[in-house]
């Protein structure tokens, strides 16, 4: 089935909010980008706990 | 030899007593009451609700891994709590009743000279009218729930397979309700489950709130690097749900559900109804109702326990208003200010106020989230307390060294919206601190090199990993102690 093409009706609260474009799209599924990411992700998020207690 | 008493065998009661039995070896006894047999991560309900997962697999038997570790395992709830002891016991000792163990119904008195409540909350289904699993709605707070959930999903894919237009109503079910993320998770799981099947151009999945605007979760909202911009997490959260084709209802409280029809206030005052096929909502949260005595057995329940139920800690609960709130109100220790030798861990500790903004709608309804306290500040405050009676027993003082306010600790929230290694989503989010601290960070209340928004295969997995890891940690695993909480 063709996917239907979604009207954004204009004033409505959900036609103010960005959509992503094809390219976010992509680096959001790209396997190289998302690794390194997966590594940015889990460095940030040790250093929140480490350092949120003492 | 000293015995600690752990009430609650969750993130932050399992985490305080594998801690406790490590460092105290065998010449110290650490006792667990829990009513139910087994350990659950409940991140992981979400994935059940959807069908990804099975219920043996976000949970596991207590009694062997304690059996194991040396830990006093009791299959039960806490009734009454104790503090002086009684007439007949000279020390501190909490009253249970047995779940389990073939010992239902029995009750016992289990003393202490340290007692960690880690109870988590009561969910209060009962605040609504009609909310509920068995009454006209699912949840998705216990793998039971989650369970449910899916049956009742199931059968409305079922009706869209065979050309049925379904309505989904996913968000919260009371006017005070937290736990926003977790319904979040779930609806935008729903709506993958939904887009998977082909079957979208069937379905009208909304998003039902009470938060002020999307992306609140109960924190105020946060401030994140976007696109070259600091933006609101509202903006993050609305992209999220148009990008799936939910739409949205916010500054709502839902009062009462009838079969098919929920009904809600709105902050401005006015009232609505909302049709539904399926509906998750999740409910208010309280405090399991705990009584407290003293030795001559006068009831000292409100000296312990807020007005919500939870239990009283070190933090400044003077009320005052939204503008004067202070990262300093937040509790450290989490130490029982009249019984030093009581603590409260994760959810089980009263929070000097929410992190919302408190609002009332004209008729004096008020609309806003309480804070949410699950996850990672649920294993922080375990680990905490766990250390500073370490710490007490091993050097015969109070030091109370180990800190940790939510004004000063981070955390992560991890929306998955979808599954597999190629095929997953999520929305990852991070906040440092959770609790805004605006003296400290005057722009933006946290700090926004580690509060930060990001969508991307690459936290499905984080969500995946930290599935696995934790459960790796919760069974003692080999080197279980290395995670982080």
């Amino acid at each position: 089935m063709k996917e239907e093409v979604k009207r954004t009706i204009a004033y409505s609260q959900e036609s103010y909010p960005p959509m992503p474009t094809k390219s976010t799209l992509f680096w959001r599924r790209n396997i190289i980008w998302q690794a390194w990411r997966w590594v940015v992700l889990n460095i940030k998020i040790m250093k929140i706990v480490v350092g949120g207690h003492s | 030899m000293a015995k600690v008493v752990v009430l609650g065998a969750g993130i932050a009661g399992h985490t305080a007593s594998a801690l406790l039995k490590k460092k105290l070896g065998g010449k110290h006894e650490v006792v667990v009451v829990a009513p139910n047999a087994y350990y659950h991560w409940i991140p992981s309900n979400i994935w059940i609700g959807v069908g990804r997962m099975t219920i043996d697999q976000v949970r596991f038997q207590l009694d062997k891994r304690y059996q194991k570790a040396g830990i006093i395992f009791k299959q039960a709830k806490a009734v009454s709590f104790h503090p002086e002891g009684d007439s007949e016991i000279n020390k501190g000792f909490v009253t249970i009743e047995y779940t389990g163990q073939e010992k239902a119904g029995t009750t016992e008195k289990v003393d202490y000279d340290f007692l960690i409540n880690a109870t988590g909350p009561k969910l209060r289904f009962e605040a609504t009218e009609g909310l509920g699993p068995g009454k006209n709605t699912v949840s998705v707070c216990s793998y039971d729930h989650a369970h449910e959930a899916w049956e009742k999903l199931q059968v409305a894919f079922k009706k869209m397979e065979n050309g049925e237009h379904q309505k989904f109503l996913i968000g919260t079910g009371h006017p005070g309700a937290t736990c926003q993320g977790a319904a979040f998770e779930y609806i935008m799981n729903v709506a993958y489950e939904i887009k998977k099947r082909k079957l979208s151009h069937l379905a009208d999945i909304k998003w039902i709130t009470n938060e002020f605007e999307v992306g609140d979760f109960g924190m105020g909202g946060a401030y994140i690097k976007r696109g070259g911009y600091i933006t609101s997490t509202k903006i993050f959260a609305e992209s999220f749900l148009k990008e799936s084709g939910i739409t949205w209802l916010k500054r709502a409280g839902v009062t009462k559900v009838e079969p098919g029809k929920v009904h809600y206030e709105l902050l401005d005052g006015t009232t609505g109804e909302e049709d539904f096929d399926f509906s998750m909502l999740i409910p208010a949260f309280s405090g399991p109702g705990f009584t407290a005595f003293n030795k001559q057995g006068e009831d000292i329940t409100t000296s312990i326990f807020a007005p919500n139920g939870f239990m009283k800690v070190d933090a400044d609960y003077t009320s005052k208003p939204f503008e004067e709130w202070k990262a300093a109100d937040w509790p450290q220790t989490y130490q029982n200010p009249l019984y030093q030798n009581m603590f409260a861990a994760g959810i089980a500790f009263a929070p000097p106020h929410s992190i919302s903004k408190p609002m009332k709608s004209p008729n004096g309804t008020a609309i806003f989230p309480a804070p949410p306290r699950t996850g990672m500040p649920s294993g922080v405050t375990g680990k905490v307390v766990a250390e500073n009676i370490i710490d007490w027993i091993k050097t015969g003082r109070p030091t109370l060294k180990h800190k940790a306010s939510m004004a000063r600790m981070g955390a992560a929230c991890i929306i998955s919206a979808g599954y597999g290694m190629i095929g997953g989503a999520a929305a990852t989010m991070t906040v440092s601190p959770i609790v805004q601290d605006w003296d400290k960070f005057p722009e933006y209340g946290r700090d926004i090199n580690y509060t930060m928004g990001e969508a991307g295969l690459a936290g499905h997995w984080l969500k995946w990993f930290m599935h696995y890891m934790f459960l790796h940690k919760a069974k003692g695993y080999p080197f279980w102690w290395l995670l982080p909480e």
